[in-house]
């Protein structure tokens, strides 16, 4: 009954740092930047004869996944400094409340950054292609730009449970983007089905026209949605137990 | 009025009691002085009553119920807990702001808060520009936010300026002229002194005191007269007959344990003897709180051994 006050107060607290809203701009610019730039520069050659076109459009998504990563991180980070979590508990010492808003806030910032982020890349990168460009009437790319901002959001949120738990920024992001770009990269095309199991492998089946292996696009994005899930569960734990 | 009441609260960080079994309340309309060594669970005992951590048992309440049971607790009760806490890359603004907010304060509150604690002209810095002072200030005025009838501070005066500390020693006597329960801990004994009516005095997590400044003082000190005569010897013998123990210093002046100027005052006027100067010497707070807690400090200098 008090949910307002709290989520209007977790949203000035991301607003008034840098990092976090900086990170959250991040989300949109750099994945559109990106997508700009390559296809200025490669138009329609970017995507591979063999690939599928749909997830080529959403290529630049792998870096502007990192900035979501950050943004989950520092908005959570902020509060496990120099006691910066005793004020806020002080306020709000319901810590269940505390943790579902700030989580909240984290979550609808994300997701309308990335739903907007998607259907502008897409929109964007598509208008370098010329003649084979894909619309949004194409199969499965409405259905790709929808999902890619759901993933987006996960992935924010995902940052947010673990920073919750570690109670650092640093130490989640250097878990979570080496693990995320490079481990699922490098093991990703060898191993079959339980890297398809992935938290960003799974959940990018939904930026594919045609998704192969055993994961559909929406089952994928459920994967994702659970490895998220656990993170946010133990953050919620960790916030309810420790001493402040 | 609201009061803060804390029974047998007991806080274990593994084997290590920080706070042991203390029970005492804080009344509205005084100041009350939280004073021990570091380490004496002083800090712990007001994240305790703040409900930030968790007791091992006991309980402490503000206005009979937990801290976190108040549904809008800024507005029951005020903490400054750590200066550092607020975040640099905000302004300080927007750190109260962030606070308001969450407890349904009017906005303009915000403004009038940093007006009353001086750092209006600094509003829209950001926090990491702040000198210690700054912050302390800035935390005064987010315990202030919600107009509360208890306001706890954990060593205000910390990196005030002289001005500073004035301040914060009219504005706690102010809060308790107004009927409000002030809370605070320290270990500057004279600026204590300055402003506490009451005193709760931790030692090693356990409560030593719990008692007005002036029965404190006058339990924890020895009663001293200081008298200067024109004629010493003469009184000397007087008060030895009296049963004085005195003594002597260079200048004429001598000092009578266990007495008072009356007694003392008597004694020269049956011997009829003139006296210069007579007048009681009591401790001073600090010298009262060390006889107090001589045992229970926990990180005691050894004093240096001469070879």
């Amino acid at each position: 009954m008090f949910a307002a006050p709290v989520l209007h107060s977790e949203w000035i607290k991301i607003r008034s740092l840098r990092g976090s809203l900086g990170s959250l701009v991040a989300v949109f610019a750099v994945t559109v930047t990106v997508t700009v730039l390559v296809r200025a520069a490669a138009g329609h050659t970017a995507t591979d004869k063999g690939d599928d076109p749909l997830f080529g459009a959403f290529y630049a998504l792998t870096f502007g996944q990192v900035a979501a990563l950050a943004f989950g991180a520092t908005a959570f980070s902020c509060e496990f400094r120099d006691g910066a979590l005793c004020v806020s508990l002080a306020a709000v010492p319901g810590r269940t409340r505390f943790y579902v808003a700030k989580t909240a806030v984290v979550g609808v910032g994300a997701l309308a950054t990335g739903l907007v982020t998607t259907f502008v890349t897409f929109l964007a990168g598509q208008a370098f292609i010329g003649s084979d460009a894909l619309g949004l009437g194409e199969p499965g790319a409405l259905r790709a730009c929808v999902g890619g901002g759901v993933y987006l959001a996960l992935m924010a949120l995902l940052a947010a449970g673990l920073t919750a738990v570690l109670r650092s920024a640093v130490a989640v992001l250097s878990i979570l983007v080496p693990f995320l770009l490079i481990v699922s990269f490098v093991v990703g095309d060898v191993a079959g089905t339980a890297a398809d199991l992935m938290p960003d492998r799974a959940g990018q089946q939904v930026l594919h026209q045609h998704p192969s292996g055993a994961l559909g696009p929406w089952s994928g994005l459920a994967v994702t949605a659970a490895w998220t899930a656990a993170a946010l569960l133990a953050g919620w734990w960790a916030v309810r137990r420790r001493d402040a | 009025m609201t009061s803060i009441d804390i029974q047998q609260l007991t806080k274990e960080y593994g084997t290590r009691r920080a706070v042991d079994r203390l029970t005492f309340r804080v009344g509205p309309g005084r100041v009350t002085g939280f004073l021990g060594p570091n380490g004496a669970g002083k800090s712990t005992t007001l994240r305790l009553v703040l409900g930030l951590a968790r007791p091992s048992s006991g309980t402490a309440l503000i206005g009979g119920r937990p801290y976190a049971a108040h549904p809008r607790p800024l507005h029951v009760a005020g903490a400054l807990l750590d200066p550092r806490a607020a975040h640099g890359a905000r302004t300080a603004r927007d750190h109260l702001l962030a606070l308001a907010v969450s407890n349904g304060i009017a906005v303009r509150r915000v403004d009038e808060v940093l007006e009353l604690a001086g750092v209006a002209t600094v509003a829209d810095r950001r926090i990491r520009t702040f000198s210690l002072g700054m912050r302390q200030r800035l935390g005064i005025a987010a315990a202030l936010l919600g107009d509360p009838d208890v306001v706890v501070l954990d060593e205000p005066s910390n990196g005030l300026d002289p001005e500073g500390i004035a301040w914060i020693r009219e504005l706690v006597r102010d809060l308790a002229r107004a009927g409000r329960t002030v809370l605070v801990s320290s270990h500057l004994m004279n600026e204590t002194a300055a402003f506490a009516d009451h005193l709760v005095v931790l030692g090693r997590g356990r409560l030593l005191a719990d008692t007005p400044m002036r029965e404190f003082l006058d339990a924890h000190s020895t009663r001293r007269v200081r008298v200067r005569t024109a004629d010493p010897d003469r009184l000397h013998a007087a008060l030895a007959r009296a049963g004085h123990t005195v003594a002597r210093s260079g200048d004429g002046h001598c000092t009578v344990d266990g007495a008072d100027a009356a007694e003392v005052g008597a004694v020269a006027a049956a011997a009829g003897v003139p006296v210069l100067e007579l007048r009681d010497e009591r401790a001073s707070l600090e010298e009262a709180y060390l006889a107090l807690t001589a045992d229970e400090t926990e990180f005691a200098a050894t004093p240096l051994q001469e070879a």
